[in-house]
């Protein structure tokens, strides 16, 4: 069982790639997958959050996740926003953060102590492809590179998601996975 | 059976699709306006062919829905929260009158204070209303118990309305897979709407819900009665059936784990699988845990829950709503009254309002204290779980002198 | 942006209250939602105040002809509600933080 937490800003679309993920791993997969957004008051630029629990078999949980195994930060300011993305984590969590700003890795690192960060510019990824700044398909390819799934789930839930846009946030995805390093 | 991804609104239009209804009127509410858009969208796709009328309110929207129904079709409502409470006056119309229309009802708090998220307290203030409830666990339930319903409301020994009941966000956004019968396979199951009742016809006209002298009423609520002990018989079958053609067992309640258990939960809604979690954690150590889920809430399976709970020392009820100024939860009171006589412990447990995760951490805190009850270590526990040390002094202002 | 304004009672003693009430009175920057901002082009504008009428929060003014439309940019959510309704297609939504914007 993977416990995932996504963290985002209303508008860069976190609970679609919750959606997004839920799809990859149910049903290119063969696994399963419970998500549960949550929801405050629905507007752009306010912290976002959604829960993912990922299992090879029915997952009986269907509640938060308070100890995330990993998580996904959509935007580098969530920090200084002054949202506690190192709450439930240890060292072992694995940290997918979006960012173009090298600095912000050790910032990171510094808040939650983690071992592995997987570093992407999903945005600069994001407006390369789609010409949109909405990363959340080229988040999905930075997390593939963690393994809880694979990048061809990815792209076969992104076309089944985005319909006429499907291939523009494919190659979003692909490119974002193959930019991700290891921090 | 192919598998689908949904959310619990989205398998809640797709059940209702796959029921072929030929009027809908829905009023959206947070968290439910995913079914009334998605209803919109299918009848302007031509997914589903039905007359989708746009009401001002929820009262209209059950009025409209008992009118059109008395005409002799299916009709698609779905309500949430204060809408639901908006539409409690039409809600005993259509009871009384024996309009078997289906509605989803998508769980959230009622104000005040106000709240968009989910609790049980709008579904078990309508408790009494006359309608079967049914509340799920997962999106699955939401479609299976939706389908199964339309069978059971609509039975000729029953004609009493039905809710199925889904936590708000935690199940009406959240995605999950579910399998999901060919829409052929469906329709058989279902099967195409009779009325069985009065009618609406202007052919043969009938006066319906004309005022009802005080000789009479005594006994139509009988009959209405009659019929809530018929639905009890009848969701057996229907749930047999069910599982005879699509494969997925149903429950009026259901048993986790239970046979040899000396501590156990009482669980409604998608807070069981966080139950199961437990259980499961706590067998692996070697103790005897088990968890009820009560899926049909209305008729109240009373019998079925004795028998489950006979042998079981400690029991927690957790209820997602208050009870204001009752002794205990409304789900607690109904286990305690059909376990009164036995030797049963029973506490009430109240948490997860208005939104409060309810968590598997919530759990193990419950099954603690009913563990130390057990063993003779307390004999209280604590019924508002999870609430804040600072409840009575979290709101101060400044006042002149 | 700016900070919330609050608006508070005079006197300075305290009680507690029970339910959902509070005495400090926070205006919701809407500003702060916003990923676009509308841009109007001055020749294309007649001055019609239709954008002002439907704007959600009231932001735009529209005064006489050769007086630029103002926008207050702490309540403009960046809705586009204003570019959906000009009929002259006088005003177009950019990106929040472009150069453009940023003029």
């Amino acid at each position: 069982m993977q416990k995932i937490k996504f963290y985002g800003v209303g508008g860069q679309g976190a609970v679609t790639a919750a959606k997004v993920l839920s799809i990859a791993v149910c049903l290119y997969q063969d696994e399963y997958a419970v998500t549960v957004p949550v929801y405050s008051h629905e507007r752009r630029g306010s912290p976002v959050y959604a829960h993912i629990i990922v299992d090879d078999q029915p997952v009986l949980l269907n509640c938060y996740v308070y100890e995330p195994d990993i998580i996904v930060v959509f935007d580098d300011n969530l920090l200084d926003m002054g949202v506690d993305v190192a709450e439930g984590c240890t060292e072992d969590t694995v940290l997918v953060l979006n960012t173009a700003r090298p600095e912000m890795v050790d910032k990171y690192r510094r808040a939650g102590g983690f071992r592995r960060i997987c570093v992407c510019d999903a945005t600069g990824a994001a407006v390369k492809n789609i010409g949109l700044n909405i990363p959340n398909s080229a988040m999905l390819g930075a997390l593939a590179r963690t393994g809880v799934v694979s990048i061809d789930a990815v792209c076969s839930a992104l076309r089944d998601s985005f319909g006429k846009v499907g291939e523009k946030n494919v190659d979003a995805a692909r490119d974002a996975y193959e930019d991700t390093i290891d921090a | 059976m192919p598998v689908k991804l949904f959310d619990g609104n989205s398998a809640a239009v797709e059940s209702i699709r796959l029921a072929r209804p030929g009027v809908i009127a829905a009023y959206p509410i947070t968290p439910q306006s995913g079914i009334a858009e998605h209803l919109a969208d299918e009848v302007a796709d031509g997914r589903i062919r039905a007359e989708y009328v746009r009401v001002e309110s929820e009262h209209t929207a059950m009025s409209v829905a008992v009118g059109a129904q008395l005409t002799g079709v299916r009709v698609a409502t779905a309500t949430a929260s204060v809408g639901l409470a908006l539409m409690h006056e039409v809600c005993g119309v259509a009871a009384g009158c024996r309009v078997p229309i289906v509605m989803p009802v998508v769980n959230r708090s009622l104000v005040a204070p106000w709240s968009l998220w989910c609790d049980h307290s709008d579904t078990m203030a309508e408790r009494d209303t006359g309608w079967l409830q049914f509340y799920c666990a997962t999106v699955q339930e939401v479609l299976d118990l939706t389908l199964s319903a339309y069978r059971i409301a609509e039975h000729e020994d029953v004609l009493t309305p039905a809710m199925v009941c889904l936590d708000g966000f935690f199940l009406s956004h959240s995605m999950q897979r579910v399998d999901t019968p060919p829409d052929e396979d469906a329709w058989d199951f279902v099967k195409p709407y009779v009325r069985r009742n009065m009618y609406l016809d202007p052919k043969d006209v009938m006066f319906i819900n004309a005022l009802c002298p005080t000789f009479e009423h005594t006994e139509m609520k009988y009959q209405q009665m009659v019929g809530f002990g018929n639905a009890a018989r009848v969701a057996k079958d229907v749930f047999a059936e069910f599982e005879q053609r699509f494969g997925r067992k149903l429950h009026t309640v259901e048993s986790y784990r239970l046979e040899d258990a000396e501590v156990a939960v009482v669980t409604i809604g998608s807070m069981s699988g966080a139950a199961k979690y437990v259980v499961n954690q706590l067998r692996d150590r070697g103790i005897r845990a088990g968890m009820l889920r009560i899926c049909m809430f209305r008729p109240f399976p009373a019998d079925e829950i004795r028998e489950a709970l006979k042998n079981v020392k400690v029991i927690g009820v957790v209820d997602r709503s208050s009870g204001l100024g009752a002794a205990q939860g409304p789900v607690c009171s109904e286990v305690k009254a059909a376990c009164y006589g036995g030797t049963t412990k029973i506490f009430s447990f109240i948490g997860g309002i208005a939104g409060r995760d309810i968590s598997d951490i919530s759990f193990r805190r419950i099954f603690g204290e009913l563990l130390e009850v057990k063993d003779g270590k307390r004999d209280s526990c604590t019924c508002w779980f999870d609430t804040r040390e600072d409840a009575m002094d979290i709101r101060e202002v400044e006042v002149p002198c | 942006m700016s900070t919330p304004q609050e608006t508070r009672t005079r006197t300075p003693s305290t009680r507690k209250v029970l339910g959902p009430c509070s005495h400090v009175l926070v205006a919701a920057h809407t500003g702060s939602w916003r990923s676009e901002r509308p841009k109007a082009d001055e020749a294309l504008c007649v001055r019609c105040g239709t954008c002002a009428r439907y704007c959600p929060t009231a932001c735009i003014t529209v005064r006489r002809e050769g007086v630029p439309l103002t926008f207050d940019w702490d309540y403009c959510k960046g809705c586009g509600i204003c570019a959906n309704e000009c009929p002259k297609q006088a005003l177009t939504m950019i990106p929040e933080g472009s150069e453009e914007a940023c003029r």
